[in-house]
């Protein structure tokens, strides 16, 4: 008979004011140590971006501690206050409440608050991030397997090794690879992207704690994965403008510099060519196509008096391809930064193509 | 009994056996080719329970391996990335997806709606035995070099990797074929095939959850097999997808697979949440709380499911604003998520609670995968993410939800309906060691990982950093995931014992109220000689029940229920 059940008169139970006020009690003091750790992720913010991620951070643990406590502590308590007695019949029945639309109404609408709290922080500290002052100081970082190389203006050659940066100094670091894709992560100052061939990902950091931080590779990318690791260091202007001229600044070549034309060697430009460009050009005319056009009359086709940018054929403007990139009607060509080509390396190209229309 | 409610049609369902198929008596017809979802799900059971052996011992070389930081255990780099990604790849593909819908959906779904079968049992046998070949050819893939970017074969590096790749692209390929095929069938068979009567809000929460999770198998992934055929293509054929050299772009593949693989993660916890939302009311002796509100729930986070694949490509790559919508759609999903676990602890609140193996697990879930949930906002922030990615505290996160969650889910399922599946009850105390062990060896497990990761341990590594606080966390979680895999024997073993010398279970051993129980244990080969019209939700543990024209199966009604003699005032 299915009879109407009246929805049924309830009280809380004996225990349940007491261990509400548990939860609030063991929740705010979880809350406190939180809120108030200086390194909530357990690694010194040393730069940037890390002392917002950190309160972010702490404002995440002090909500999940909350949701936490009171799933674990309502569902121990109430299994077993609301166990069968040992001796009862197993078919003894419980309360018979199907539901409470009030409590329902809360427990969706204050983690809908909640949520959009939390919303509002995190794209605020998005923006921050995103808006970080970087460009006084822009490095390029290159992965290959299975280590890091580090392109700075002025410095013809790229830097093995160790990544050195200045304290306090706003810094933007674009990252890319030469093979498969890495990651770029320095834990310590909370900032990571992953280093993917034919794509630049931006980040920005302003070291703002001398010392030594590790560099990691976080993408799976081969056997040597385990081991990509180096280190960054990060130290005052005087003593990075030191290191920086140990490592041959020179005021020709660079990120900002003219590229040496005039120095270009063909027989260099030659054995780059087979390293960097023959992918995808070939060195007969524009028709014979790989991916892009051939190059081997690029200064001298009376088919195509122009090049692919619509400007003159003269050294220059070849170098200003190579160096820009291109992406047009017929494709897509990297730069010279996501290429790993120094102006140097531009110059002994642009030799080398105009060796071979001549010919 | 009351007479039949206004709106129940009567029909062709109604009739008595009018038609039967005979039973198939050869061996082959009854347990290897057979069209019977009760078969096809136990042999998914089984299937799936020799790969999750596989891909768990698999799991023991990991931990074995990381046992010292330098590579001192005599593990090679290429034999540990092999090993790791195929752990990934077979628990995935191999063992929870199947499980969760194959094994518990077919043998549970119809028998919960009323239906002697699914809608299209041919198309289920071919789903099945898709299956098991798919596995071969993956575990195949050690014999000419595993692949070894990870479960999720991020190209360049999956291009360029071991023969076996091809072999894996083949493998999931075929097992996205029989999951899409499996989506199908239940979709139709939920959609036409439920007893007269069972109206969708009077559908068991379990079936609400296979619902919602055919729906995404079906549509997901179809991204996925395009993706696989084209990384096929690219390592086959030499076709550029993927490689930017000659414009194709990595990220691509990311997308597609993400595309698939972040509903994927649904289609493996939904199911789940559909078990504990049947062990959980039944040992509580109560209706489960606000089932209209977890049935919707479950359809959003379906819905929610399908908008949010890009946010584990926060570092990936890709136009800075879009990254905000992927984090707010995230974290929307958490509202949905919070509700069903409310409901469930609510459920626990005034019952009558019998803490029997099943309810162990099913309330470990709940604890687990709260925290599960919990890490994954963490990851969802997106600046926080920046810090996460790629760390060991992702590993932590996904085995919460995935071990903790669907895992979990799975015992909870096995225990509960294993009476149904063999008409034997298993040893009760055994199981609860079980849950015990596993509960404990499992927290010791992953808890540390959450530290290892924060602190800047990186996933699949072979080596670490071997100063003394890495070495101590990962020897401590190397040794809880070797108890955790000894208590599996004791799973097994249980099993074991009950499936030879169990005690008889008869129809209905946890009075419970959903249609599987009022049949008799095993279910018989056409489920029900008469199919049920359905009055009423099926948790209402004070009424009668609510269906009508059962021929009872001996014992199968309830004993009369009887009030809680607790303290807590009721009425």
């Amino acid at each position: 008979m299915a009879q109407r059940i009246v929805k049924p008169k309830t009280n809380l139970g004996p225990g349940f004011w007491p261990i509400t006020a548990l939860i609030v009690v063991v929740s705010l003091i979880m809350s406190y140590f939180t809120w108030n750790s200086a390194w909530p992720i357990g690694l010194i913010p040393a730069g940037d971006p890390a002392p917002a991620t950190d309160f972010l951070f702490k404002f995440l643990g002090v909500a999940a501690a909350w949701i936490f406590n009171i799933v674990t502590i309502y569902t121990i308590y109430f299994g077993i206050v609301f166990r069968q007695p040992k001796h009862a019949p197993a078919s003894t029945i419980g309360v018979q409440i199907h539901d409470h639309p009030v409590l329902e109404f809360w427990w969706t609408v204050i983690p809908t608050i909640m949520i959009i709290v939390l919303g509002i922080i995190s794209v605020k500290i998005w923006a921050d991030i995103q808006n970080t002052q970087g460009d006084v100081l822009t490095v390029e970082a290159i992965g290959y397997q299975f280590g890091f190389q580090f392109r700075y203006p002025k410095l013809a050659q790229p830097v093995s090794g160790v990544m050195h940066l200045p304290l306090n100094t706003p810094t933007t670091i674009h990252v890319t690879s030469r093979d498969v894709i890495h990651g770029f992560w320095i834990p310590e100052m909370r900032i990571k992207a992953d280093m993917v061939p034919g794509l630049v990902n931006t980040l920005r950091v302003t070291p703002t704690v001398p010392g030594t931080y590790r560099i990691i590779c976080t993408e799976f990318c081969g056997l040597g994965h385990g081991a990509m690791k180096t280190t960054v260091v990060v130290e005052t202007q005087q003593d990075f403008s030191k290191w920086f001229a140990q490592q041959g600044a020179t005021t020709g070549g660079g990120g900002g510099g003219a590229i040496p034309l005039a120095a270009g060697k063909a027989d260099v430009g030659k054995a780059l060519f087979g390293q960097k460009c023959s992918a995808c050009h070939s060195t007969g005319p524009f028709d014979q196509k790989i991916v892009g056009p051939g190059l081997g009359t690029i200064f001298n086709d009376p088919a195509h008096p122009k090049l692919v940018n619509g400007a003159d054929p003269t050294p220059q403007n070849v170098a200003k391809i190579i160096h820009d990139g291109y992406s047009g009607p017929i494709g897509v060509m990297p730069s010279a930064q996501m290429n790993g080509l120094t102006n140097a390396d531009i110059g002994n190209l642009v030799a080398y193509l105009a060796s071979l229309s001549k010919k | 009994m009351a007479t039949i409610a206004p709106g129940v049609k009567t029909g062709p369902y109604h009739a008595v056996l009018d038609h039967i198929h005979p039973e198939p008596t050869s061996f082959i017809r009854k347990y290897i080719f057979s069209i019977d979802h009760k078969v096809i799900g136990i042999q998914y059971m089984i299937t799936g329970g020799l790969f999750f052996l596989i891909a768990g011992m698999l799991a023991e070389v990991i931990r074995y391996t990381l046992l010292q930081p330098q590579g001192q255990m005599g593990i090679s780099a290429a034999t540990y990335n092999g090993v790791y990604s195929m752990h990934g790849s077979a628990m995935v593909w191999l063992v929870i997806i199947p499980l969760v819908t194959g094994a518990f959906g077919n043998f549970v779904m119809p028998l919960q709606i009323g239906a002697r079968d699914v809608a299209f049992p041919w198309l289920n046998l071919l789903a099945f035995w898709m299956f098991p070949v798919a596995g071969v050819i993956l575990f195949s893939s050690f014999l000419i070099g595993a692949p070894d970017a990870g479960w999720t074969e991020y190209p360049p590096i999956s291009v360029q990797g071991p023969p076996g790749t091809t072999l894996w692209c083949i493998a999931i390929f075929l097992i996205g074929v029989s999951s899409t095929l499996t989506g199908i069938n239940f979709i139709v068979t939920i959609y036409k095939m439920r007893a007269p009567g069972m109206t969708l809000t009077r559908m068991p929460l379990f079936v609400w959850a296979q619902f919602a999770t055919a729906g995404l198998s079906f549509i997901a992934t179809t991204a996925l097999a395009a993706a696989l055929l084209a990384l096929f293509c690219e390592r086959v054929f030499n076709v550029p997808f993927y490689d930017p050299s000659r414009g194709g772009s990595p990220v691509l593949w990311q997308h597609m697979f993400w595309f698939y693989s972040h509903p994927a993660v649904y289609i493996m916890i939904l199911p789940a949440f559909g078990i504990v939302s049947e062990v959980l009311p039944t040992f509580s002796r109560k209706p489960i709380f606000g089932y209209k509100m977890i049935a919707f729930s479950t359809v959003a986070i379906a819905l929610l499911g399908f908008s949010v694949w890009a946010h584990h490509m926060f570092t990936s790559g890709m136009v800075p604003w879009l990254q905000l919508p992927f984090m707010i759609i995230t974290m929307l999903i958490a509202i949905p998520t919070g509700v069903k676990i409310f409901s469930w602890v609510a459920t626990l609140w005034g019952g009558s609670i019998r803490w029997t193996t099943p309810m162990l697990f099913a309330t470990g879930f709940l604890i687990t995968f709260t925290l599960g949930g919990l890490t994954g906002f963490f990851l969802a922030a997106v600046p926080a993410d920046y810090h996460e990615h790629g760390t060991y505290f992702v590993v932590a996160h996904f085995h919460y939800v995935l071990y903790g969650g669907s895992v979990m889910g799975l015992f909870a399922g096995f225990y509960y309906w294993w009476p149904k599946m063999t008409g034997r009850m298993y040893n009760e105390a055994m199981g609860q060691w079980h849950f015990w062990i596993t509960f404990v060896a499992f927290n010791c497990t992953f808890m540390p990982m959450h530290w290892l990761g924060l602190m800047g341990m990186p996933r699949r590594v072979p080596i670490y950093d071997p100063a003394a606080w890495y070495v101590f966390w990962n020897q401590f979680a190397s040794i809880s995931s070797f108890v955790l895999a000894a208590s599996m024997l004791l799973f097994a073993y249980n099993f074991w014992s009950s499936f030879r010398s169990g005690k008889i279970a008869g129809p209905n051993p946890w009075g419970a109220r959903t249609l599987e129980w009022m049949i008799s244990s095993p279910a018989p080969y056409y489920n029900f000689k008469k199919i049920p019209a359905v009055l009423a939700t099926p948790y209402d543990f004070g009424n009668p029940l609510p269906y009508l024209g059962l021929e009872a199966a001996e014992g199968a009604t309830e004993a009369t229920p009887t009030h809680s003699s607790h303290p807590v005032p009721t009425y």
